[in-house]
């Protein structure tokens, strides 16, 4: 068995979440491959990352930007071959960078070999690998996702005339996690990347794994089930590796994800992301404090996972319809920015290119209980394109530089899988790494500067949380706590200055001294701890009993 | 020497907390622990209803309650902390108190409202009656809509009333402000309104603000210096409007507070109102003015005997206010018998004019000037009584508003004693 030297490694990561395709362009054919990404790992790991999230890279018509996995056993050519992968691999281990990978295993693309068969006539070994119906009106209770393009969750085989159950886009039929050969063949997949040295895997749309009639088909029994089985195994033949839940749902249906310690490791908290939008634009606390306040508490070996952005729409799944509406008038005035039930931008265009709002919402991701994830691009203040469709606008091409397609690529701009921003705001000649690696006071430099506190500070990644509600509700502070050590935490949501008075009086004695600057502030005392904060401005202090 | 501020550190304090508002309420309260409470739920659902997103604040000014009211207005704030209202909010709803004296004192009460409002950068501010036990949440958006999104500077109520209720307003308060500055605002001394910031801050700089004085009630001078500083103002229909505690009966007070603020105004808006004649609606949603007429018991010989002995007890007083015509007009009907005793519209308008431009020369002490008034009033109310004891509710309404056209009618008689002619 491997030595494991931190089995909690995944509670004190950051990680960078990025799309083979977007990032660099060894070739010249304008797609991202596994070569460059190989080389732009100096770049990541100034960034200060310890983990690579690769989304799908696996051969794949790419109807839905490789969510539609057509071969899970290697890599899609357009990126480069396995043994591209394994060499990618290993230079990250080098740099200490482990490397998370994007699997979908709900469902395959129509093209996948085992579809074709399983489609191929009604007493193929394969037809029960997927969800076939002769009507469809079964699981009628279940919810459509993709409601701007899909009508139903059935969709009619002209071939084998019946009916096949997709939970997204009709062309990705859902696997049938009924079938034991299907559940050992994906273990199988699994342990394919695990052998290579993979680190871990971000299991794709996971709550819709089982279906059964007069339910919502998500978050079944016998889908936790699965995830135990998969877990148990993971243990035994690879301890140390990580799962990472993608389950859309409400934090108590989403605790049973992490079982008793025994199914996910971790698991995205999408309601909260949202909130910290809204929080923001409200100029509010409100959201975002009762978000956490009914959020349970989980495993002490398990973790939430946190982010901002990512290559999906910010979604609005887990709101009501007041907080919906509300973000779509604050966030996607135009309406061509709204997808499904979710805005697709990037960070800084939601935030208005607004540095000092920009560094608000990165501080609070990195100090909020949870492993905060990076969306490629965002440490730049990279901006989107709506006009691309589907998600497409927020998978622009990494920008390096203002020359030759922002150094993405040498290529002719016109073969770049996506043309890259253009525009005088966002546009690569003026966001770019090159130029923000040259100013020490940068966006990309000061999430450098930001990753570096963070990590250096352990107990943000495993500590407790305690909220502490001063009366200025603009004002979101709280402890984290850890083997006698607090951090405290002070964010201005608002663009004007604040005051604020804090009761820090079970702390009295202590100095706080702040994280960023390393100054020392006055000694907390009995009377309430006045603070006076910029605009968006917040603070990081170590409590010190000295 | 520093100025000292009618607001005290803690409740400085507490505006921090709230920080930058779109909507301010302001209850100012005296032991109204019975209806603040409904009073605030109602405003709660009010503002969720028809302003979810704006941010908003409900300031209590509580005048020595003794029965708990500032915590029952402290316990009702919505927020992270604070979940006293069942439904869903967007952001933080903040309800604060603070307890200016021991006595109750609408300027000061008014005072700290707009203050509060000008400090938090209200855009639109309401005041709301903490004695009324039948506010609605429907109030919200009928006295805020048209200052927060229809940029008015004021919206003022009307109401359902009975006919013979707010006779001093229907006889004399109503008709003389819409004679004067030429537009029919139906309730002048309402103890609801809205206003926006803008003209809340102006007020609050313009207003001579007495110290010491209980009996100082802003309101009048608030809606004066709308109507004549070319305000756009406009009207809401509230229906009917209930308290717990009885009406004043206090009828000094009620005219120095209203009559004497009205009287002091004309000085100073004496060019706005002077070049104004005849009278124009203004913007109203809802009825302009609704009138019950059920039977209400009136002890009439106690009217006519307060007003007989008044002008008998006042006669020296009132010959340095009023031309000896109208006071011989007077006497003789103090004289006539209960079922002919009549102070028909001309004789009074007369009266009230000759007591305005008498306030303007300051013949006598201004209080004493307008107590004397009092008497004379209860004159006509009988008369308005008697007159329309079996009126239909459209006779009661055609009956103001001709007292409405004697007022417009008679308005160069008082320019003419303003001006020294008579």
């Amino acid at each position: 068995m491997p030595e494991i030297r931190d089995a909690f490694w995944y509670k004190n990561a950051i990680i960078y979440q990025v799309h083979v395709r977007a990032f660099f362009d060894s070739n010249g054919d304008g797609v991202g491959d596994f070569q460059g990404l190989a080389q732009k790992l100096d770049y990541l790991s100034d960034l200060g990352i310890t983990v690579i999230w690769l989304m799908p890279f696996f051969p794949s018509p790419l109807r839905d930007d490789g969510y539609d996995i057509a071969d899970y056993s290697t890599v899609h050519p357009l990126y480069g071959t396995l043994d591209d992968f394994k060499e990618f691999l290993a230079a990250a281990h080098q740099r200490n960078i482990k490397v998370v990978v994007e699997m979908v295993l709900n469902h395959t693309s129509d093209q996948h070999i085992w579809f074709q068969e399983s489609r191929s006539s009604r007493d193929n070994p394969r037809r029960d690998w997927y969800v076939w119906s002769d009507t469809d009106t079964r699981y009628q209770s279940a919810r459509i996702i993709f409601i701007d393009t899909e009508l139903s969750n059935w969709a009619w085989d002209p071939v084998s005339k019946e009916y096949y159950w997709h939970r997204f886009f009709s062309h990705q039929p859902d696997l049938n996690f009924d079938n034991p050969a299907v559940r050992q063949q994906m273990w199988e997949v699994m342990k394919f990347w695990l052998e290579l040295g993979v680190d871990g895997f971000r299991l794709d749309a996971i709550p819709y794994l089982i279906e059964r009639e007069g339910t919502s088909c998500e978050n079944l029994p016998e889908t936790h089930a699965i995830i135990k089985e998969l877990r148990r195994n993971l243990d035994q033949e690879f301890p140390g590796r990580m799962l990472l839940a993608e389950a859309n749902q409400w934090p108590a249906d989403l605790r049973p994800y992490f079982g008793d310690g025994d199914e996910f490791h971790m698991a995205f908290h999408f309601p909260l992301m949202p909130r910290m939008f809204m929080g923001l634009k409200l100029e509010d606390r409100k959201p975002i404090t009762e978000i956490l306040q009914q959020t349970p508490e989980i495993p002490k070996s398990c973790q939430w996972a946190l982010f901002l952005r990512n290559h999906d729409e910010l979604t609005l799944e887990m709101v009501t319809d007041m907080e919906r509406d509300y973000m779509y008038d604050s966030y996607a005035h135009d309406r061509t920015m709204r997808l499904n039930l979710g805005i697709r931008r990037r960070l800084a265009p939601l935030l208005e290119h607004d540095r000092r709002r920009i560094e608000l919402m990165n501080g609070m991701l990195m100090s909020l209980p949870g492993t905060p994830i990076i969306y490629y691009g965002d440490e730049i203040g990279m901006g989107d394109n709506v006009k691309l469709g589907d998600r497409n606008g927020v998978r622009t091409p990494m920008q390096w530089s203002s020359g030759w397609n922002a150094g993405f690529s040498t290529g002719d701009p016109e073969n770049l899988y996506f043309p890259l921003l253009q525009n005088p705001v966002y546009g690569y000649q003026a966001v770019n790494v090159l130029s923000q690696k040259r100013s020490p006071h940068s966006l990309l430099s000061w999430m450098q500067h930001l990753i570096r506190v963070r990590r250096s500070t352990p107990l943000l990644g495993s500590g407790s949380i305690e909220f502490l509600y001063p009366a200025n509700h603009r004002i979101l502070a709280y402890t984290r706590q850890l083997e006698g050590q607090t951090i405290l935490i002070v964010n201005n949501l608002s663009g004007a200055a604040q005051a604020v008075e804090l009761d820090l009086r079970r702390f009295k004695g202590q100095i706080p001294i702040e994280m960023f600057g390393g100054n020392l502030f006055p000694r907390i005392g009995d009377l309430p701890y006045l603070l006076t904060m910029g605009p968006y401005q917040f603070y990081w202090f170590r409590l010190r009993r000295i | 020497m520093a100025e000292e501020s009618i607001l005290s550190d803690e409740f400085i304090r507490q505006l921090i907390s709230v920080g930058e508002v779109d909507i301010l309420i302001g209850i100012p309260t005296h032991n109204d622990a019975k209806t603040v409470g409904p009073a605030i739920q109602a405003i709660q659902a009010g503002l969720l209803k028809s302003f979810p997103r704006e941010r908003a604040v409900i300031i209590n000014t509580d005048g020595g309650s003794s029965d708990g009211t500032p915590d029952i207005v402290q316990g009702a704030s919505i927020s992270d902390v604070h979940r006293s209202y069942n439904g869903y909010t967007l952001r933080t709803l903040h309800a604060i108190s603070t307890q200016y004296a021991r006595t109750p004192s609408e300027a000061v009460a008014f005072r700290t409202i707009l203050s509060a409002g000008e400090l938090l950068r209200a855009r639109a501010c309401i005041v709301l009656s903490g004695d009324s036990c039948n506010i609605e949440p429907g109030w919200m958006d009928r006295l805020l809509r048209p200052v927060y999104r229809e940029n008015f500077d004021l919206v003022t109520p009307t109401y359902s009333r009975h006919k013979f209720e707010g006779v001093l307003v229907t006889n004399l308060i109503y008709p003389m402000t819409r004679a004067l500055y030429g537009q029919r605002l139906r309730e002048p001394f309402a103890p609801e309104f809205a206003c926006s910031g803008r003209f809340g801050s102006q007020f609050l700089v313009q207003h001579k603000w007495s110290h010491g004085d209980e009996r100082d009630d802003p309101r009048m001078d608030l809606v004066i210096s709308a109507l004549a500083g070319g305000c756009r103002i406009h009207q809401s229909f509230l229906g009917v409007r209930q308290t717990v505690k009885p009406q004043s009966r206090d009828l000094v007070n009620a005219m120095r507070q209203t009559i004497g603020s009205l009287f002091s105004c004309l000085e100073s808006t004496f060019p706005a109102w002077s070049k104004i004649s005849g009278s124009e609606s203004i913007s109203t949603a809802g009825p302009e003015f609704e009138v019950s007429d059920d039977v209400l018991r009136v002890n009439r010989k106690q009217l006519k005997q307060m007003f007989s002995e008044g002008v008998a007890e006042l006669r020296s007083i009132l010959e340095s206010i009023l031309t000896p015509s109208t006071l011989e007009n007077l006497r003789q009907s103090a004289e006539s018998d209960e079922a002919s005793f009549r102070v028909s519209a001309e004789l009074w308008v007369k009266t009230v004019y000759e007591f305005a431009a008498s306030y303007y020369k300051s013949v006598i002490n201004r209080d004493h000037l307008v107590q004397a008034l009092v008497p004379l009033y209860r004159g006509r109310m009988l008369t308005f009584l008697t007159e329309n004891r079996t009126a239909s509710s459209e006779e009661v309404a055609r009956n103001i508003e001709n007292l409405c056209l004697e007022f417009e009618r008679l308005k160069p008689y008082l320019l003419e004693l303003w001006n020294g002619r008579k």
